[in-house]
C-alpha cells in the first residue's frame, strides 16, 4: 500500500471525526458521538490484548474504570484548586493510572495466555469491582462520584461547558490514540505480540520471552483503556462502579468481537455499531438488550471474523471488479431475511406489549386479535422459507464472483 | 459460639454441595469438549424458572422432575446447533459464544418472566424444622437439598465408574484425543454430556430457587463463583471441583457468620484510628463485608502460585 | 579448533524412565556434526535439553563456556544458538516475510522496542528478503505461512532457524518428508547458509549425513555409542550392529 493511500485513510478518518457533528448536530447526536469516541479507544485498546496478543480478558473494565475514577478525583482537585491545570489533560491522568494498574496486574497475570489468563482477568475484575463497593469513601459506593469539568484554567478560551466542546477535545484524543495504537502494531513489540499469539513457544526460541512480550502489550492496552476512562469522566462528569465491573468488561469484548478481532479497524466498526444500537434502539424498544444478545450470538456463529471480516471477504471480488454481480443475489436473500427479522421483532414486541393498539413501522396492529398473530406467523414462516431457498443462489453467485481463473480458490 | 459454628458449617455444606452440582457439570463439559461454559449458571437459572412455572400449575414435585429435563434438552440443542458450529472458529470463539449466551438467556428470562422476583416456594411437605439445636432450627428443606445433592453424586459416581458410557467419558477426560480413535460417536457423546451437564445445573436451580430466591440476577450471583471453583479445583478434575466447592461454600459461610473485622485485629495489636482517617474504610472492614470477594482472591492467588489449580494436571 | 558446545554427562528422566542416559559430547567451532540413531533414541529430546525446552535431570551443558542447562530458551537463543524443529513450528497466521523478520529482530538489536517502525527499517527488511531468496520463498513473501505446502513450510522452518545468523545452528530432521529433489535442494541450501558456522543436524538419510557431516555421533537408547569421522563410523562394529545394519538391509 502506498504512502499516499495510507495517508489518505488517516486524513479521511480525521475529517470524518471533525465533520461528524456538523451533520449530526442534535443534542442526542452529539452525546452519541461522544460515547463513540470513548468506545473507539476502549475497544481498540481491548483488541491490543485479544486480537493482537491473543489474551482473552474478562476484566478490561478495571483499567478503564480506575482511570475514570482517578480522572474524576482529578476534576474534584481542580475544582478545589488543590491543583491547577487544564482539564484537557485529564485523559492523560486516566492513562497513567490505567498503565500503573496494568503494570502491577500484568506483572503476574501475563505469564500464561489462554484459559489461565482469562480466569485471572475474571478474578481481578470481580475483585476490583467488589472492593470498589467496600471502599466507598474513594469510589462513592453504588452512587459513584462526580465532578465538574468547567473549573481550572481555560484552554485557548474554552471552558468545555458544552458537549460539543468536549466532542472536539475527544476527537483529538481519539485521533492521536488511534494513531499510536496503530503505530504500535508496526513496532517490534507489536509484531512480536502477534508472533507470541500464534506460537509462544517458537517465539522463545528466536530470543523473545513470551511473558515479557505479553506484558508490554498488556501495559499499552491498560494505558489506552485508562485514557478512554478519562474521556468518560470528562464527558459524563461522574463515574460509578458499573464502569469497572463485568458489565463494562463484557461490553468491550462484544464491541471488539462484533467489529472483528483480526483487523485493526474492526473494533472501531464494533464501537460505532454498538454505541448506535445502544443509544438508538434503547429509544425504540425496552427489549433492545434482547436484540443485542441475539445479534451477538448470530455474529459469533455466522460472522466469526466480525463485520470487518465480512467486509474484507469482498476484497477478491472487488479487485476482480465482480462485486456488482453480487448485488442482485444479495437483494434476493436480503429482502426476505429483512422481512423475517422484522416479523420476528413484531411478534416479540407484540407479546411484550400491554397496549390496546400496537404501533409498528407506521402500522397499527392489534395485539389482541388472533388475526394479527396469524398474519405475523405466516410472514415469519414464509420469509424464513424464502431466505433459506435463496441461500443456494447466493452461494453460487459468490463462487462465480470470487472465481480466480487458473488458481485454487483462496477464500477468506 | 459453638452453635454459630455448627450452623455455619451446615449452611456452608448446603451451599458447597449446591455449588458442586453446578461445578460437576461444568467440569464434565470442560473435560470432554475443552469449553468453559460461561452460560452454565444461566441453565441453573432456567431450571429455577421452569420449576417455578411448573409448580404454579402442577406442583413442586413435578417441577423437580421435568424442569431439569427441559433444561437438559435445551442444553443439548444449544450444543448441537450453536456450539458445534462455533467450534471450528476456535476456543476463544466458543468461550465468547457461551459468554453471549449467558447474556441472552438473562434477557430472555426477563422477557418471559419479567424483572421481578418470583415467589417460588418449597412444598409444605418440607416446611418444618428438621431439628432444633441450641434453640435454632434447621429447616427440613435444607436437609432435603443436602440429600438430593448427595444422591446425585452417588448416581454420577456410579455412572462414571460402572457404566460403559461412564468409562468412555473417563477415558475422554484423561486422554482427550483418544476417544474419537476408539470409534465412538463423539459428537453424540458431546451432545449428551452437554445435555446432562446442563440438566444437573437445572436441577441445582430447581432446588436452590426457593431458598436463594428466583430472580433474573441469580445466574450472575453464582456464575462466576462456579467458574472460580472449577479453576481452583483444577480444570477437568472432578475431585478438585468437589473439594473447591466445599471449601468455597464453607469459607463464605464462616466469613458471613463471623463477626470480626479489621478493627478487632487492630485493637488486638494495640493500634487504633480515628474515624476521619482517609483509609477509614480499610480500618473498619469486617469479614462479612469481604466474604463475597474471598473466592476471587483465592482464585487469583491459586492461579498465580499454582496455575493448574489444586488437583489439576492439564495446563491450558 | 575450540569447543563451542560441550555436554557433560547429561541425563533426562521423564517420570521413571531415563530417556537420555549420560551423554557427553564436544562440538568444535565451525564443524558440521550429524547425530544419527533409531527413532525414539532421544535425539529430539537431546535438542530440547540443549535449547532449553526441557530441563536436564543432571549434568551440565556449556555453550561458549557458559553453563546453559535449565535456562529458558530465549536466553540460550540470545547467546547465538538457533534451532529448527522436527515438527514444523512456525507462526501460521503471519505471512512468510513476517515469520522471517520476527526471527531477525532480536539478533538485530531491536529487543522489545516500541519506538522503531518496522516498515522503516530498510536494512532489516532487506536482510529478511535476502533470507527469503535463499530459501526460495521470495515470491511467497506475503502469503500466510500456515497455507504453504509442506515442503515450503519446512523451508520456512529452516529459514527461521538460520535467519538470526547464529553461531550454532541445530536442525532436527530438516528434510524429513520431502521428495528426493526437494531434499537435494534443501541440503544444498543448508550447506550454503551454514558456511562458516557450526551445524548440528539430526538426519536419517545416510547419503545426506555422509555428504554434509565432518563428524557423526550415534545415539542409541539415550546413550552415545560413538562419535567419530564418517569413515570411521562406517567401519565401527558397534554402530553397524546397532544401527547401520538395519538401514543397510532395509535400504
Ligand atoms: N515429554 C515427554 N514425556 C515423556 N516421554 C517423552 C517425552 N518426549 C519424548 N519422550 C520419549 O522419549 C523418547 C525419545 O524421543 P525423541 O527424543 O523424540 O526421539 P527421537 O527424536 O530420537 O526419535 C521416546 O520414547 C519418547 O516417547
Ligand atoms: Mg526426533
Amino acid at each position: 500500500m502506498g504512502l499516499i493511500k495510507k495517508l489518505s485513510v488517516w486524513i479521511g478518518y480525521l475529517v470524518a471525526l471533525l465533520v461528524a457533528p456538523l451533520f449530526f448536530d442534535s443534542i442526542l447526536a452529539i452525546s452519541i458521538l461522544n460515547q463513540m469516541t470513548i468506545a473507539i479507544i476502549f475497544a481498540l485498546s481491548y483488541n491490543m490484548l485479544l486480537g493482537q496478543g491473543g489474551m482473552l480478558s474478562f476484566g478490561h473494565a478495571v483499567y478503564f474504570g480506575l482511570g475514570g475514577f482517578l480522572a474524576v478525583h482529578a476534576l474534584i482537585l481542580i475544582e478545589h484548586e488543590t491543583v491547577f491545570f487544564s482539564i484537557t489533560f485529564i485523559p492523560a491522568i486516566g492513562g497513567i493510572i490505567g498503565l500503573l494498574a496494568a503494570v502491577f496486574i500484568g506483572s503476574f497475570s501475563t505469564r500464561k495466555a489462554g484459559t489461565v489468563f482469562a480466569m485471572i482477568s475474571l478474578g481481578i475484575g470481580e475483585l476490583v469491582a467488589s472492593s470498589s463497593l467496600i471502599f466507598s469513601d474513594f469510589f462513592g459506593g453504588e452512587a459513584g462520584i462526580s465532578g465538574d469539568r468547567t473549573f481550572g484554567p481555560l484552554f485557548f478560551g474554552f471552558d468545555f461547558a458544552q458537549n460539543i466542546e468536549i466532542y472536539y477535545l475527544s476527537a483529538v484524543w481519539v485521533f492521536i490514540a488511534t494513531i499510536f495504537m496503530y503505530l504500535f502494531t508496526q513496532t517490534p513489540a507489536g509484531r512480536m505480540a502477534n508472533a507470541v499469539r500464534e506460537n509462544p513457544e517458537r517465539a522463545e526460541f528466536i530470543g523473545y520471552s513470551a511473558r515479557k512480550v505479553r506484558f508490554i502489550s498488556f501495559c499499552a492496552s491498560g494505558l489506552f483503556a485508562g485514557i478512554a476512562g478519562g474521556l468518560f469522566a470528562l464527558n459524563y462528569e461522574f463515574i460509578t462502579e458499573e464502569n469497572l465491573n463485568a458489565i463494562t468488561s463484557g461490553r468491550v469484548l462484544l464491541m471488539a468481537y462484533i467489529g472483528g478481532l483480526g483487523y485493526f479497524i474492526g473494533p472501531i466498526i464494533g464501537a460505532v455499531i454498538l454505541t448506535l444500537m445502544n443509544s438508538l434502539l434503547s429509544n425504540y424498544s425496552e427489549l433492545w438488550m434482547l436484540y443485542l444478545g441475539i445479534m451477538f450470538l448470530l455474529t459469533v456463529m455466522f460472522l466469526p471474523k466480525g463485520f470487518a471480516g465480512f467486509i474484507m471477504m469482498h476484497q477478491t471480488a472487488w479487485v476482480k471488479g465482480s462485486l456488482k454481480q453480487l448485488a442482485v443475489p444479495y437483494l434476493i436473500t436480503g429482502i426476505p431475511a429483512l422481512l423475517f427479522s422484522t416479523a420476528c421483532v413484531a411478534i416479540i414486541e407484540m407479546s411484550a406489549s400491554e397496549e390496546e393498539v400496537f404501533h409498528y413501522l407506521g402500522m397499527e396492529l392489534n395485539p389482541h386479535s388472533i388475526f394479527t398473530w396469524v398474519i405475523a406467523i405466516i410472514i415469519v414462516v414464509a420469509s424464513f422459507y424464502a431466505t433459506r431457498r435463496s441461500l443456494l443462489q447466493l452461494a453460487n453467485a459468490w463462487e462465480s464472483a470470487n472465481e480466480i481463473p487458473d488458481s485454487k480458490d483462496s477464500e477468506s | 459460639m459453638l452453635e454459630v459454628f455448627i450452623f455455619a458449617t451446615l449452611n456452608g455444606l448446603v451451599t458447597g454441595l449446591l455449588l458442586f452440582m453446578l461445578a460437576s457439570g461444568l467440569t464434565l463439559i470442560f473435560s470432554m469438549m475443552g469449553v468453559l461454559n460461561f452460560a452454565h449458571a444461566s441453565f441453573y437459572m432456567l431450571g429455577a424458572y421452569f420449576a417455578f412455572s411448573i409448580s404454579q400449575y402442577i406442583g413442586f414435585w413435578a417441577g423437580l422432575i421435568f424442569a431439569p429435563l427441559i433444561v437438559g434438552v435445551l442444553g443439548a440443542l444449544v450444543e448441537r446447533y450453536g456450539l458445534r458450529r462455533v467450534h471450528k472458529s476456535g476456543h476463544v470463539a466458543e468461550l465468547v459464544f457461551t459468554f453471549g449466551l449467558a447474556f441472552l438467556i438473562e434477557e430472555i428470562i426477563q422477557f418471559v418472566w419479567g424483572r421481578d422476583t418470583k415467589n417460588y416456594q418449597y412444598p409444605d411437605l418440607l416446611d418444618f424444622p428438621l431439628f432444633t439445636l441450641f434453640g435454632q432450627e434447621f429447616s427440613a428443606y435444607r436437609g432435603f437439598m443436602i440429600a438430593i445433592s448427595i444422591g446425585i453424586f452417588i448416581c454420577l459416581y456410579r455412572v462414571l465408574t460402572k457404566s460403559r458410557i461412564g468409562i468412555i467419558i473417563q477415558a475422554a477426560i484423561t486422554h482427550p484425543n483418544t476417544v474419537a480413535n476408539l470409534g465412538h460417536n463423539v459428537p453424540l457423546v458431546f451432545m449428551g454430556v452437554f445435555g446432562v451437564g446442563t440438566a444437573l445445573a437445572g436441577l441445582a436451580g430447581v432446588i436452590a430457587g426457593p431458598v436463594l430466591t428466583t430472580f433474573p440476577g441469580m445466574a450472575a450471583v453464582l456464575g462466576s463463583i462456579v467458574f472460580v471453583i472449577v479453576v481452583i479445583g483444577g480444570l477437568g478434575s472432578l475431585a478438585g471441583a468437589f473439594i473447591a466447592s466445599l471449601l468455597i461454600g464453607l469459607l463464605q459461610s464462616y466469613a458471613i457468620a463471623s463477626d470480626v473485622g479489621m478493627a478487632d485485629f487492630l485493637n488486638l495489636i494495640g493500634v487504633s484510628f480515628e474515624r476521619s482517617h482517609p483509609l477509614n474504610d480499610l480500618w473498619t472492614l469486617t469479614l462479612p463485608q469481604v466474604a463475597p470477594i474471598l473466592p476471587y482472591l483465592l482464585l487469583v492467588l491459586v492461579l498465580v502460585f499454582r496455575p493448574t489449580g489444586l488437583l489439576g494436571k492439564r495446563e491450558e | 579448533m575450540s569447543i563451542i558446545l560441550s555436554l557433560n554427562n547429561v541425563r533426562k528422566n521423564f517420570g521413571a524412565t531415563e530417556i537420555i542416559r549420560g551423554v557427553s559430547l564436544d562440538i568444535k567451532r565451525g564443524e558440521k556434526h550429524a547425530i544419527i540413531g533409531p527413532n525414539g533414541a532421544g535425539k529430539s529430546t537431546l535438542y530440547h535439553l540443549i535449547s532449553g525446552r526441557h530441563n536436564v535431570t543432571s549434568g551440565t551443558i556449556k555453550f561458549k563456556d557458559k553453563e546453559i542447562q535449565n535456562k529458558p530458551p530465549f536466553e540460550i537463543a540470545r547467546l547465538g544458538l538457533a534451532r529448527s524443529f522436527q515438527v514444523t513450528n512456525i507462526f501460521p497466521r503471519l505471512n512468510v516475510f513476517e515469520n522471517i523478520r520476527c526471527a531477525l529482530l532480536w539478533s538485530n538489536d531491536y529487543r522489545y522496542s516500541f519506538w522503531h517502525l518496522l516498515g522503516k527499517q530498510t536494512e532489516l527488511n532487506e536482510k529478511a528478503m535476502h533470507v527469503l531468496e535463499q530459501i526460495g520463498l521470495k515470491d511467497k513473501a506475503l502469503y500466510p505461512s500456515g497455507e504453504l505446502a509442506y515442503a515450503q513450510q519446512r523451508a520456512l522452518e529452516l529459514g527461521i532457524a538460520v535467519a538470526s545468523d547464529a553461531e550454532l545452528i541445530m536442525l532436527d530432521e530438516p528434510v524429513a518428508g520431502m521428495s528426493h529433489s526437494e531434499a537435494e535442494n534443501a541440503v544444498e541450501l543448508i550447506k550454503r547458509i551454514t558456511q562458516g558456522k557450526t551445524l548440528i543436524m539430526v538426519e536419517h538419510d545416510m547419503n545426506i549425513v555422509f555428504d554434509v557431516a565432518d563428524r557423526i555421533s550415534v545415539l542409541v537408547y539415550g546413550e552415545l555409542i560413538a562419535t567419530d569421522e564418517p569413515k570411521n563410523i562406517r567401519a565401527n562394529q558397534k554402530v553397524q550392529e546397532a544401527y547401520l545394519g538395519e538401514v543397510a538391509t532395509s535400504a
